[in-house]
């Protein structure tokens, strides 16, 4: 298992608790927005971060952390992730998994196993072949059936979890917000995240306008006709 | 006597020799010199005489058309160094600022300090400072500590300021019961009956106190000491009075050379231990015949409605810097009801705004906290006070700082050279404490009528101000520094490192204890709010050891921006984490007695409040830290030295 960058202590990551950060290289996908690009286009201009270490630092502050959030990148790709959430766990840690959803197999087995307690899961547009693809970057046209499996897994599952959508202006209008909050039924928590175009990946996004809050507002305002427990979240 | 007459003659006699007037010389008289050199300095009468005859052939011979009093001033300082008589010398100078010092001052906003605005108020005060600061040097002090301060062994505070004390803590009590009388003021208030007129009290009583203090005023447990005047009033009443006691005290900005009063608001969501069966006082001054236990409900209401304002913050929505909001914890928090919404509504504060403090009080301490760091344990003396809360009035009289990384370069790497400089630092910090306190013993001591009459000022059997209560602190600059020099490794590197800083730190407890015995003053340990001085210092060294203070100072030097990291605080640009942060810099705290704080830098957005309230919980029940602040971004910290890692 390669890591490739920790945020020690995280006050954002997860929702009331403080955890560590882990960024796992590499992602099937190619999102514009995608905050971590580097990560995803060249892993390997990132130093590993040896696991003894983040081992040691977990041991010594588990007084204060709750758990461990591990991100990417694309965990799910890494054949060895069901070793490191067991790895972690057994330091009394517990596991928030960030997926993409292109990997079913490998959420079932984290959840039968109980090697996950929050599992987020983005879904980025409405489940039509040309919208996910146009957003996920690559053609997705094949792949959909399995994210909509991710989707059936996770919400039946008993772990808890959110899906959550990063909107973008000239994107995202509240139809495509309360197409996707409608095949999440069920869910227990939706968020909008709101898209900071300074941070993009492609020239074309860092152009772009910024929702402003009260745009926000009415976004989730749509997504509550299917998830009562939506909100937003971002500056 | 004959000193105090003499302090109290001040300058008028300057005039003497000023009325001079263009191309006349009719006032010229040089028995005047005579006269003023026997006066001012320890002459005796023929050499007095030989020096005014010298001075007026000088005169005479130079053809000098006009002539000021300063000038022949300084001529007649001539010819005392050329009789070798440099004490007289000493006692002859004349104080003051060259012209061109003056028009910069006047017309151009001062680089150093941008945060004082630039005004006449306030370069009335920098030129009031000035000369303030050549008179502590060279009257209040000893040459070898004056020397010690010039050259950067040490740094003595507030100089500008000497004939105030530094901080104090101060009890809302003693205003409930005493009404505001100040000493010279037209009118005399009784004390309050309504919350409002008590606020406008308050306020009052800390600008004069500011008047007589150079640092910060601090308020003890102010929801609870305020809170029997709530009985039967409303939340929306409780936050008109927050309202006006915070934006009150934000805007005496306009006050003493445009600076805000250095002010702080402790709160507490539980009634300590120490205040619980004290008896409460009311409107009117009057015992209630409840004690403050009774109180809890008001207090914590408007503990809230305080948290509220500062949430709402200014008329622009801008946080509010002063007063600050600290809010203390106990052990007893834990077991009180509500704790958890408390903690979560100021933790809520700290991520928004990033301006609440928070004050550890374990076991069986009690504090109060005076400024951004500066928080008094309470001892067992202190605490018999608690039953008489309006008599718990504290102060430290002087804070003096210690070059630590000086200390390394002098050492050259030999541990006993280090600790046996170390401790003649601190015995020169000490003998700079003494001749403070001889000093405004001296003021108090003129009583009411002086010019420390405020303090002077007796309504309790004893004076406002508790001189055998007084502290003295020994602050520290730069211990990482000390140690990256010393050992070659920063302290967040290696845990050997860490302990040597622990090492240093104990050894400067110890001292501060043995010289208090031996002195028999209270000596203690403060974590020097860095301000100016960890760029001074730095700057020095850059001078006088130039190989050595490259291979450790901090900022660039290119730009000569440099700077020593703040006390013992681990580096500040270096990543290590919040939790490590506060559990490192923490094993420190319990040996520095007059507070101890570590910052929090956040660097994202908004953090998950629950998560920061959490933190807290944690860093009081797992760290032996004394006090938090969180910061969101690096860029808004004053006092811990530049950053120039930005958000995003
Ligand atoms: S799925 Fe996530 S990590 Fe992968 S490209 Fe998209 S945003 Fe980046």
């Amino acid at each position: 298992m390669r890591i490739k960058g920790v945020l020690e202590t995280s006050f954002v990551d997860w929702d009331g608790k403080i955890v560590s950060t882990i960024f796992l290289p590499s992602c099937n996908f190619r999102c514009g927005f995608c905050h971590n690009h580097r990560l995803v286009l060249e892993p390997e201009s990132f130093e590993d971060v040896p696991l003894d270490y983040l081992l040691r630092f977990w041991r010594r502050n588990r007084d204060f952390l709750d758990g461990v959030c591990i991100t990417g990148g694309e965990p799910t790709l890494h054949a060895d992730l069901p070793q490191l959430c067991a790895t972690i766990k057994e330091l009394g840690l517990e596991v928030k998994l960030d997926t993409n959803g292109s990997n079913p197999e490998m959420l079932r087995s984290l959840i039968k196993e109980k090697l996950v307690d929050y599992i987020a899961m983005d879904v980025k547009a409405p489940l039509r072949a040309n919208d996910y693809s146009r957003i996920a970057g690559v053609d997705i046209n094949g792949e959909l059936s399995r994210i909509q499996e991710s989707i059936d897994i996770i919400i039946t599952s008993g772990v808890d979890h959110e899906f959550r959508t990063t909107v973008i202006k000239g994107v995202h209008g509240e139809d495509e917000v309360e197409a996707i909050a409608r095949s999440l039924q069920g869910a227990r928590r939706y968020v909008l995240q709101k898209f900071v175009p300074h941070l993009a990946m492609s020239e074309d996004l860092k152009k772009l306008p910024m929702f402003s809050d009260e745009e926000m507002d009415a976004l989730v305002e749509a997504a509550r006709r299917y998830i009562p427990n939506a909100k937003w979240r971002g500056k | 006597m004959k000193q105090e007459a003499q302090m109290q003659q001040d300058s008028t006699d300057i005039a003497l020799f000023v009325k001079v007037s263009e191309g006349d010389v009719i006032t010229w008289d040089k028995s005047r010199i005579v006269k003023s050199l026997l006066r001012e300095t320890t002459i005796d009468e023929a050499t007095a005489r030989l020096i005014a005859d010298r001075v007026e052939r000088i005169i005479r011979d130079s053809g000098i058309e006009f002539i000021t009093g300063p000038l022949i001033r300084e001529i007649v300082n001539a010819e005392l160094i050329k009789l070798k008589l440099e004490e007289q010398r000493k006692q002859y100078t004349r104080l003051g600022m060259p012209i061109y010092d003056v028009e910069q001052l006047i017309t151009k906003q001062n680089k150093e300090n941008a945060n004082v605005p630039h005004g006449p108020e306030a370069t009335n005060l920098s030129l009031a400072e000035s000369i303030k600061k050549q008179y502590a040097l060279l009257k209040v002090f000893s040459p070898e500590v004056a020397l010690a301060h010039e050259r950067g062994d040490i740094h003595l505070h507030d100089l500008g300021f000497i004939d105030r004390p530094y901080c104090s803590g101060n009890s809302i009590e003693y205003v409930k019961k005493f009404g505001l009388s100040l000493p010279n003021a037209l009118s005399i208030s009784k004390p309050a009956k309504h919350p409002e007129v008590l606020v406008l009290h308050l306020i009052k009583f800390s600008a004069a106190l500011q008047g007589v203090f150079a640092g910060a005023i601090g308020w003890d447990a102010v929801n609870l000491f305020m809170a029997p005047y709530f009985v039967g009033k409303s939340d929306r009443e409780l936050e008109q009075v927050a309202q006006m006691l915070v934006f009150e005290f934000a805007q005496q900005a306009v006050a003493r050379g445009g600076q805000s009063i250095f002010s702080d608001l402790n709160l507490y969501w539980e009634v300590p231990k120490h205040f619980a069966d004290v008896e409460a006082i009311g409107p009117e001054g009057k015992y209630t015949g409840n004690t403050y236990e009774d109180y809890i409900e008001e207090a914590q209401r408007f503990a809230r409605a305080l948290i509220r304002v500062y949430m709402q913050g200014d008329g622009m929505g801008r946080p509010f810097f002063f007063p600050k909001p600290q809010l203390h914890i106990t052990e007893k928090l834990f077991k009180t009801e509500g704790y958890e919404e408390f903690l979560y509504e100021i933790a809520q504060l700290s991520s928004e705004r990033g301006n609440s403090y928070y004050v550890f009080d374990r076991g069986e301490t009690a504090k109060i906290s005076e400024c951004c760091r500066l928080a008094f344990k309470l001892d067992e003396n202190d605490l018999q006070d608690a039953k008489t809360p309006w008599k718990m009035r504290y102060s430290a009289m002087q804070n003096v700082t210690i070059n630590l990384p000086r200390i390394a370069y002098e050492a050259k790497g030999n541990d006993d050279l280090l600790f046996e400089i170390l401790s003649q630092r601190m015995r020169l910090a000490a003998e700079a404490h003494v001749a403070k306190r001889g000093f405004i013993t001296r003021l108090l001591n003129l009583g009411k009528r002086g010019p420390l009459g405020l303090l002077a000022m007796d309504k309790d059997g004893e004076p406002y101000y508790r001189l055998h209560r007084a502290t003295f602190l020994m602050g520290m600059l730069g211990l990482n520094e000390l140690v990256q020099y010393h050992l070659g490794e920063e302290m967040h590197e290696s845990s050997y490192a860490l302990r040597f800083g622990l090492k240093v730190i104990a050894h400067m407890n110890k001292e501060s204890e043995r010289l208090s015995e031996e002195y028999d003053m209270r000596f203690v340990l403060e974590q020097t709010p860095a301000e100016s001085t960890a760029y001074r210092m730095a700057k020095l060294d850059l001078e006088h050891y130039p190989s050595e203070t490259r291979e450790v100072v901090k900022g660039s030097i290119e730009r000569g921006e440099v700077y020593y990291t703040n006390s013992t605080y681990l580096n500040i640009s270096a990543p290590i984490s919040p939790i490590e942060r506060v559990k490192k810099e923490g094993m420190f705290h319990p040996m520095i007695h007059a507070g101890s704080l570590t910052h929090i830098w956040l660097g994202e957005a908004k953090p998950d409040p629950e998560a920061i309230a959490k933190f807290v919980v944690r860093t009081f029940k797992y760290t032996t830290n004394d006090q938090i602040a969180f910061s969101p971004e690096f860029s808004s910290c004053l006092d811990c030295g530049r950053v120039d890692r930005g958000l995003w």
